[in-house]
């Protein structure tokens, strides 16, 4: 500790101007920084269900449906049909486009005048055009199950063009070009842009606009507050450089690292402001104070005053970053893991950063009144909180019944959390991109893809009539639409050529009729090329609550197992198993980061206070903050979703800092005075004023994340905000009210003895 | 200075311009190249040929199959599937006026097929029924030369007013001493290369010029069909009942 300290003070301008060089290296760097707002890609790769939903995207043409859906009074009109048509045209020759589907494309199977016609449904070179074309055309595609409620809405108002993207497409920037392409037509007609790709646009978009409108709010804040409390310059802008500098380190590293920025890793530059900002604030005042110089020189006055406040920062530096650590080994979406490194290299650069360039810089300035004014502003609220502090100390049983019975009515709301994984629930409702998914599911069923892979001879009519089995299962499940496979195919070539409406009873009958087909680009999405291995397509409704979708991929499993036979299995994929998976480890990622953040805690706790029952003290704020606000999820409908899943062990992180910080000063003061009330009088008056002020700028910093655009967002700032009261009030008044009644002075024994 | 000048205009105005004006007169117009392909593809009365067709995706997989097929003039064509076993039997009849029959053995069936399918793949191959079809260049392109670098005529087509096509141009190289095609670029709608189709073993037969391998290659899907002619025989005189339904079935 000395060695730092007596480093940075005797090389203090080499310190700086080595932070500037690192600060600008990793600046650089930002400029690369991706987003990635896929969350298929945030589920471990080597996951079997991941696997087989990547296996179908590449093998089958891509999985990820980017839907244009049209609305008009009446689509059977010359213009609209026209656009339709060269709509389909024009986004098929998008780079990341694999394959549109629409009207005027899809592929058309019928007995016509002169014979058998496999085509598309409009002849893009010979438009329909007048009343009676367009009359016979809307009848027709009405009258096909198979385009009806799938491809054109019931009422004949609203159409879809399908696009597939392709394995390896660059999403976002797909559905950007193709979003382009249709804004260019200027179309009078209603558009809606809707499926996955458009959402991850949107999410996309949504990260950009987030931080760069949320980031200087918070950052105005802090601003605020440092203002308030320090009331000079230096006051303000050390911090603010500090957080900044941190925020450039961490997101430059992202970057080098080619790590991409997903919708919860963009919180971290918020939490460095909320949080990291104490460090250099902790510094700065204790640097700034100015009194009791007896006989030391400046300089080592000043040495003193940096080694005794690395300790308390160093320690509270570290709680935060096992806090986040624990999600490494607790959890098992990538996305969180990166959130837990990089908000912990955050942090620990935040540290870093307060210890080394902040005293630097300071003693390069010379003589700091940074703090000038902090003195009064203390001096003022002290005397107001008196009062409470009087009570703790006289009456504590009161304020622990009603700690305990608030703790027991909380528990009793955390069997109603709910949990929620579904990506458009992440948006706000009113806005577009839910309007449009909206539309898609009332009018065409989701679009949602569902995948059941097949494997055997495809050919083999024994096979082909087991897929249509499961069709018929899938079909009977609710929210199940848009049932495509080949095996429908081949039934409506057997129907064309006369032969009804089924599977060939031969192998020989199968492969004539395939012939015809071979070649289709409906085909490749269909079956392989060597004829062993088919999937079934269809949609769900987004939207759908997560027991539904759970109860939907048991049935499919359990029909599964019951026809799975040597000669043809069947295995399902697709979005509703992703989500399912996501919840299934949203819920672990829960329970497991919580316990491994609660235990290494502890064990901090126990190394620290060397007391068992000091450390079981100290858990009391994370217990009680970490109840209120489970509760507060199950009371409020706050669901866990992959922001809030976060909470719990950044509660744990962040609000043992208060405990340690309390009972550190408890500890310091029992020893001077050797009595209990009187040593929790003086703690209060001190420390639980700092970690008032501290609880109320974390809160707010933390609220500001209510004007974010994703709704899981704004429910981790209100919850945030919610633990940090919790904890300050654990704090502040529950561990007071424990020590008083229980005149515990552990400390002074162990240390005694 | 001056001197130099003038010379410098000289040889700008009077000198250079003499030698385009020379190579003008040697290199035919594209049009002319353009009616000399054509005339070198509809040459013979009839054809008899037996092909192999190479399917190759991305990953290098093949699936072979071989066609017979005979053709008279250029409207009427009888291509019978002789492999793999499945497709066996399987053949089609293409009379004048579009009107085109399909036979499938596994059910003894003649179906008539209509035939405006225009840009779909035919069976599984890169080959579009527009490309396949029998139709003569400057009937649907008007051609500019770009390049006439000594071993080729580079033409440019773009489609004439009411050609129905696909692609946006087409780039073909021209053999200048035979006259025929050994390469086929196609652009879509948005300018960008599609696809490409070169022809190699290029020789003569009977006085017709004919490329024993031809390979289209899809740019986006990254397929490929080869074909490869492996017999072929012109002006046997075929009779006219060849291109009927019932031999269709035989």
């Amino acid at each position: 500790m000395k060695y730092i300290v007596d480093f940075v003070i005797k090389y203090n301008k080499w310190v700086i101007v080595v932070t500037l060089c690192v600060t600008a290296v990793f600046g650089y760097f930002l400029k690369d920084i991706r987003i990635n707002p896929d969350i298929t890609s945030y589920l471990p790769e080597d996951e079997e269900v991941v696997r087989l939903f990547n296996y179908v995207g590449e093998e089958y043409g891509g999985n990820l449906l980017a839907m244009v859906v049209i609305e008009t009074d009446d689509l059977f009109n010359r213009e609209t049909i026209k656009q339709i048509s060269e709509l389909t045209s024009e986004l098929l020759l998008l780079d990341g486009v694999s394959s549109v589907t629409s009207l005027s494309n899809i592929l058309d199977i019928r007995a016509g005048d002169e014979g058998i016609e496999i085509r598309p449904l409009i002849d893009e070179y010979d438009l329909p055009t007048t009343v009676e074309e367009l009359k016979r055309l809307k009848k027709y595609v009405l009258s096909k199950n198979i385009y009806r409620g799938s491809l054109v809405s019931d009422d004949a108002q609203a159409t879809l063009i399908v696009c597939r993207l392709q394995g390896d497409a660059d999403e976002v920037e797909t559905a950007r070009a193709i979003k382009e392409v249709v804004r260019e037509k200027e179309l009078k007609e209603k558009i809606y842009f809707g499926g996955l790709p458009f959402l991850m646009l949107d999410i996309n978009n949504i990260v950009v606009k987030d931080l760069l409108f949320l980031l200087p709010l918070v950052g105005l804040l802090i601003i605020f507050a440092l203002f308030i409390s320090f009331r000079t310059v230096r006051g303000v802008v050390f911090p603010l450089i500090s957080v900044l500098m941190s925020c450039v380190w961490t997101i430059g590293l992202m970057s080098l690292l080619k790590i991409p920025l997903t919708i919860i890793t963009n919180i971290i530059p918020i939490i460095l402001f909320a949080v990291g900002s104490a460090y250099s604030i902790h510094v700065i005042s204790k640097l700034s104070e100015q009194d009791q110089i007896s006989g030391v020189t400046p300089e080592d006055y000043y040495k003193e005053r940096l080694k005794s406040v690395i300790l308390p920062v160093a320690l509270a530096a570290s709680t935060t970053i096992i806090g986040f650590l624990s999600f490494i080994l607790g959890s098992y979406l990538n996305m969180i893991k990166e959130f837990g490194i990089f908000a912990g290299v955050g942090i620990f650069s935040s540290f870093i950063i307060s210890v080394t360039f902040i005293p630097a810089a300071l003693s390069v300035l010379k003589r700091s009144d940074a703090a000038g004014h902090l003195k009064d502003e203390k001096q003022k609220l002290l005397i107001r909180k008196n009062r409470l502090t009087e009570m703790i100390i006289k009456r504590p049983l009161p304020f622990i019944l009603f700690g305990i019975i608030f703790v027991v009515a909380s528990l009793f709301g955390i069997p109603r959390i709910q949990r929620e994984v579904d990506l458009l629930d992440y948006f706000k409702k009113g806005t577009a991109i839910r309007s449009s998914e909206e539309v898609i599911k009332q009018k065409f069923g989701g679009s949602m893809p569902i995948q059941i892979l097949v494997k055997g001879e495809i050919q083999s009519p024994e096979v082909l009539k087991a897929m249509k089995e499961m069709e018929r299962f899938l079909d009977a499940q609710d929210g199940v639409h848009n049932i495509q496979s080949v095996a429908d195919l081949i039934e409506e070539m057997s129907y064309v050529i006369g032969e009804g409406r089924k599977i060939p009873d031969t192998r020989a009958k199968v492969t004539n009729l395939w012939f015809l087909l071979e070649g289709e680009e409906i085909m490749a999405q269909l079956v392989d090329p060597e004829y062993t291995e088919a999937v079934i397509q269809a949609t769900l409704g987004s939207g759908l609550e997560i027991h539904k979708v759970k109860r939907l991929v048991e049935a499919l499993d359990g029909y599964i197992k019951e026809k799975n036979s040597p000669f043809c299995s069947f295995e399902q994929t697709g979005m509703p198993l992703v989500h399912l998976k996501l919840d299934e480890s949203i819920r672990k990622s829960q329970l497991q980061s919580l316990a491994i953040a609660a235990i290494s805690i502890f064990i901090l706790l126990l190394f620290l206070l060397r007391s068992l029952s000091g450390g079981l003290i100290g858990l009391i704020p994370i217990g009680f903050s970490l109840s209120v606000v489970f509760g507060a999820m199950g009371y409020f409908n706050i669901p866990l979703d992959i922001a809030t899943v976060l909470v719990g062990s950044i509660c744990i992180g962040i609000g043992v800092d208060y405990s340690i910080h309390f009972l550190a000063r408890y500890r310091l003061e029992f020893r001077k005075k050797k009595e209990v009330n009187a040593a929790v009088l003086k703690t209060l008056q001190t420390t639980g004023k700092a970690i008032v002020i501290n609880v109320l700028t974390v809160t707010i910093g933390f609220l500001v994340l209510l004007f974010a655009n994703l709704i899981p967002l704004q429910r981790f700032g209100v919850l945030i905000a919610v633990t940090m009261l919790g904890s300050g009030f654990g704090a502040v008044v529950i561990i007071p009210a424990v020590i008083v009644l229980s005149r515990i002075h552990f400390i002074k024994e162990r240390r005694e003895r | 200075m001056k001197r130099r000048l003038i010379l410098g205009f000289l040889w700008i105005f009077l000198i250079n311009p003499f030698n385009y004006i020379r190579a003008d007169v040697e290199t035919p117009s594209a049009v002319e190249i353009l009616k000399k392909v054509d005339d070198t593809l509809f040459s013979p009365k009839d054809q008899k040929l037996l092909m192999k067709l190479l399917l190759i995706d991305k990953d290098g997989n093949e699936k072979t199959r071989s066609i017979r097929i005979y053709q008279k003039g250029s409207e009427k064509r009888l291509a019978k599937f002789l492999s793999p076993a499945d497709q066996k039997g399987i053949a089609f009849l293409s009379l004048p006026d579009g009107v085109m029959y399909l036979y499938l053995p596994a059910y003894e069936k003649v179906r008539r097929i209509a035939s405006h399918v225009r840009n779909n793949k035919f069976a599984g191959t890169d080959f579009t029924y527009e490309d396949m079809e029998a139709g003569r260049y400057t009937e649907k392109w008007n051609p500019e030369l770009v390049e006439n670098n000594g071993e080729s005529f580079v033409l440019q087509l773009l489609p004439k007013e009411g050609t129905e096509t696909k692609y946006s141009k087409l780039k073909i190289w021209v053999d200048p001493d035979n006259f025929f095609v050994t390469r086929i670029e196609y652009y879509d709608k948005k300018g960008s290369l599609r696809k490409i189709m070169t022809r190699t073993k290029i020789k003569q037969i009977k006085g017709y010029w004919v490329a024993e391998e031809s390979e289209m290659y899809d740019l986006k899907a990254k397929h490929k069909t080869r074909m490869i002619l492996e017999e072929v025989e012109f002006d046997t005189e075929l009779k006219d009942d060849l291109f009927t339904e019932r031999y269709l079935m035989r």
